[in-house]
């Protein structure tokens, strides 16, 4: 693992999508795992701290709401990307108070979400909507 | 509103209404016309006829007490000439004995007397006991009639003083007699003292009757036969056919039928001492010019009045249930919005579910396509690479059209509350001709869309404005049908609104259809093709979104529909989102 590799931990239960997420983040020089629970999340977590968490909104056994103010509360320093499949911004906006860095609309283009890991990982964040300034 | 609540309407409206359609409003407005024109016009009805006809009993009263003081005093005029003559022939039958009579000369001398102070005498005879005529004195040859046959004779035997009809006589001329009989001295037989008395001086006395308004006067005998001659019935001694005999000492007033067809009232009455009746007849009131005019002018009055108040009563009951017809109208319009709405919330739950289960799948394609490509590209050699990479790309071409679908399902679902965020007209109104574009397409209906580039992002509803969109858009394909143009254009109105307009090529618009287009339940579609509801809905989201529709149309030229919103929604202006 070099030193300028970015962390990247993906959680969805949607094991197929995560996988092949995985891999396609690692073919483009992310260090990436993935886990399929949010409970998995939170111990992978513990083990190894990464920079950016791709999260998924709805998931079985803890909500990626729930994951996510846990992230915030342990580790400040984790940048959260939610991922939603409601195809409204609405559940991203919850994401968004809940402290997440972006959301992203199932399905995406892997390029966005290159560029929005990119831009967590430098802490550069989105405008957000309707007031025109940073947090 | 709940379902249950909108049955309770239903249920109250069929109560007051019966069917609730417009043969309902029809009956009701009925029933109201009906019941207001009752309670208006029948106490002006029972009032007039009431006084009518207490007015007409007091003419008829009047009419008849009028008639019966005419015809009494017209009784004692003709009775005091009768006591005059009766009493002149008393007195010479007192003052001179028979044998005095008999002489001629004597007879002569006093008629010559009598006749200066009553002119009526024509001559005066003695009749024997026998019954012929002994002495005459007058204008005819009459000396030696025998009388004794005559019943004029037979009465004044039986009577003492007796005046008889009038009749011909021998003499061929109307005259009635006055005779006296008086008994012989110290014998048990009359000798008789007649004059005959010309019927000028009695048609005089009947011409000096004062009747008021009388159509005609004059005296009949027993049997109808005229003893003076009448305006309308003929002369002396022709028949009077519609006379009655009435009781001794009561004027009989009736009413008579002619045979010409006029209602005559008329008086009757006996004239003492004589075989004369007094008849008077008049004209009845109700064929008077004044009766006449006075029902003219009441009928007048109350067919005016009943014109006026049923103008009147009418056009309050048409306004009454128009208005209420449209209180009605509106609130079902809402009803119907809210079951509209509702329908479409759950339709909208559905499709969010669906679209959420289909977008992770979606993802998960998405990205194994997308390993695959990846891995491709970057092995160096690969065998048949362009296929694989084709393929991929249909696999995340189909992808992406998924998306947009369940995309555009999510965003119907969220169309029920207003969620404002930034929208950028262009993509909006980009995503709405979406589900427009393969309509149009078939209808070959061209879309052209001129929007400037710097166009300014509005907080507005999605959902909402899509719809809003959809409506009009269309309302303007269905109004174009085939071949023709949509033309989108917005702009940034002085106010700082931005405005879409868009024009159809359709034909357009009458202004009597213009000003009831946003009404709910109008619609020119044919039936069962439109609601009547979209353009209302349209309206009623434009509002809420605190924006403005407006419509320009001219018939065969087509209609163009401003629809204004403002940048900032006023309602959440100080929220951030």
């Amino acid at each position: 693992m070099k030193m300028s590799e970015i962390k990247v931990l993906v959680v969805d239960d949607e094991v197929e999508f995560a996988i092949s997420l995985t891999e396609r983040l690692k073919l483009r020089n992310f260090f990436c795992r993935a886990c399929y629970s949010g409970v998995d999340a939170l111990r992978l977590i513990e083990e190894n701290i990464p920079d950016v968490v791709v999260l998924d909104l709805k998931m079985p056994d803890m909500s990626g709401l729930e994951v996510l103010s846990e992230i915030r509360k342990k580790y400040p320093g984790i940048q959260v990307i939610m991922l939603t499949g409601h195809g409204s911004i609405t559940s991203g906006i919850q994401g968004m108070e809940g402290g997440a860095f972006d959301y992203l609309m199932k399905p995406f283009d892997i390029n966005e979400l290159e560029h929005k890991i990119r831009n967590a990982s430098k802490n550069i964040r989105p405008a957000p909507l309707g007031t025109g300034g940073a947090e | 509103m709940n379902i249950s609540s909108q049955k309770l309407a239903n249920l109250f409206s069929r109560i007051l209404f019966g069917r609730t359609d417009g043969s309902s409003y029809r009956r009701f407005r009925f029933i109201l016309f009906i019941g207001m024109i009752g309670i208006s016009l029948i106490p002006v009805y029972v009032t007039t006829a009431l006084h009518y006809n207490e007015y007409r009993a007091l003419l008829h009263r009047e009419e008849r007490d009028q008639l019966r003081s005419s015809s009494l005093g017209g009784k004692s005029r003709v009775e005091a000439y009768v006591e005059q003559y009766m009493s002149v022939v008393r007195f010479i039958t007192m003052q001179y004995s028979y044998e005095e009579l008999l002489d001629q000369n004597t007879t002569s001398e006093l008629l010559e007397n009598i006749r200066k102070e009553y002119a009526g005498f024509v001559d005066l005879g003695v009749v024997n006991t026998d019954g012929t005529l002994q002495t005459y004195a007058g204008p005819y040859r009459l000396q030696g009639v025998d009388y004794s046959d005559q019943q004029w004779y037979h009465q004044v035997l039986v009577r003492t003083v007796y005046v008889s009809n009038v009749f011909m006589g021998f003499r061929e001329v109307p005259h009635f007699v006055i005779a006296a009989s008086t008994k012989l001295p110290g014998k048990q037989e009359y000798w008789v003292l007649r004059v005959s008395i010309d019927i000028k001086s009695l048609e005089q006395v009947i011409s000096r009757v004062v009747a008021k308004e009388a159509r005609d006067l004059f005296l009949v005998d027993a049997n109808g036969l005229l003893q003076t001659p009448s305006r309308n019935f003929g002369g002396v001694l022709d028949r009077y056919e519609y006379f009655s005999q009435p009781l001794k000492n009561v004027i009989d007033v009736r009413e008579k039928q002619f045979n010409d067809g006029q209602e005559i009232l008329q008086a009757v009455v006996a004239i003492e001492n004589s075989p004369w009746y007094l008849v008077i007849t008049k004209v009845g009131y109700s064929q008077s010019d004044v009766w006449k005019s006075f029902s003219g002018r009441i009928r007048m009055i109350i067919i005016t009045s009943s014109v006026l108040v049923i103008v009147v009563i009418f056009q309050v009951v048409k306004l009454l249930t128009d208005r209420l017809k449209d209180e009605e109208q509106k609130k079902r319009a809402l009803l119907s919005e809210a079951e509209h709405t509702s329908k479409l919330a759950s339709i909208g739950r559905l499709a969010a579910g669906v679209a959420h289960e289909i977008n992770n799948p979606l993802a998960v394609i998405s990205q194994n396509a997308g390993l695959m490509a990846d891995l491709i590209e970057i092995s160096k050699s690969f065998e048949n690479r362009e296929k694989f990479t084709t393929s991929i790309n249909g696999i995340q071409n189909a992808v992406e059209r998924c998306k947009k679908i369940t995309h555009r399902l999510l965003g119907f679902a969220r169309r029920m509350d207003i969620n404002l965020e930034n929208i950028d007209i262009k993509d909006l109104l980009h995503e709405v001709l979406g589900f427009l574009e393969r309509e149009a397409l078939y209808s070959q209906i061209g879309i052209e869309l001129h929007i400037p580039d710097d166009l300014p992002m509005i907080v507005s509803d999605r959902g909402q404005l899509q719809q809003i969109f959809l409506n009009i858009l269309n309302n303007g394909i269905d109004a174009i049908g085939k071949d023709g143009t949509l033309t989108i254009t917005t702009r940034v109105l002085l106010s700082g609104m931005i405005q879409v307009a868009i024009k159809d090529t359709g034909p357009g618009m009458t202004p009597e259809i213009m000003k009831h287009i946003f009404d709910p339940f109008f619609t020119t579609k044919e039936a069962n093709k439109g609601t009547g509801l979209g353009l209302s809905i349209t309206y009623g989201l434009v509002k809420k979104l605190g924006g403005n529709i407006d419509v320009v149309s001219e018939v065969g030229k087509g209609s163009i529909f401003y629809v204004s919103l403002p940048v900032t929604n006023p309602s959440r202006r100080d929220e951030n989102v």
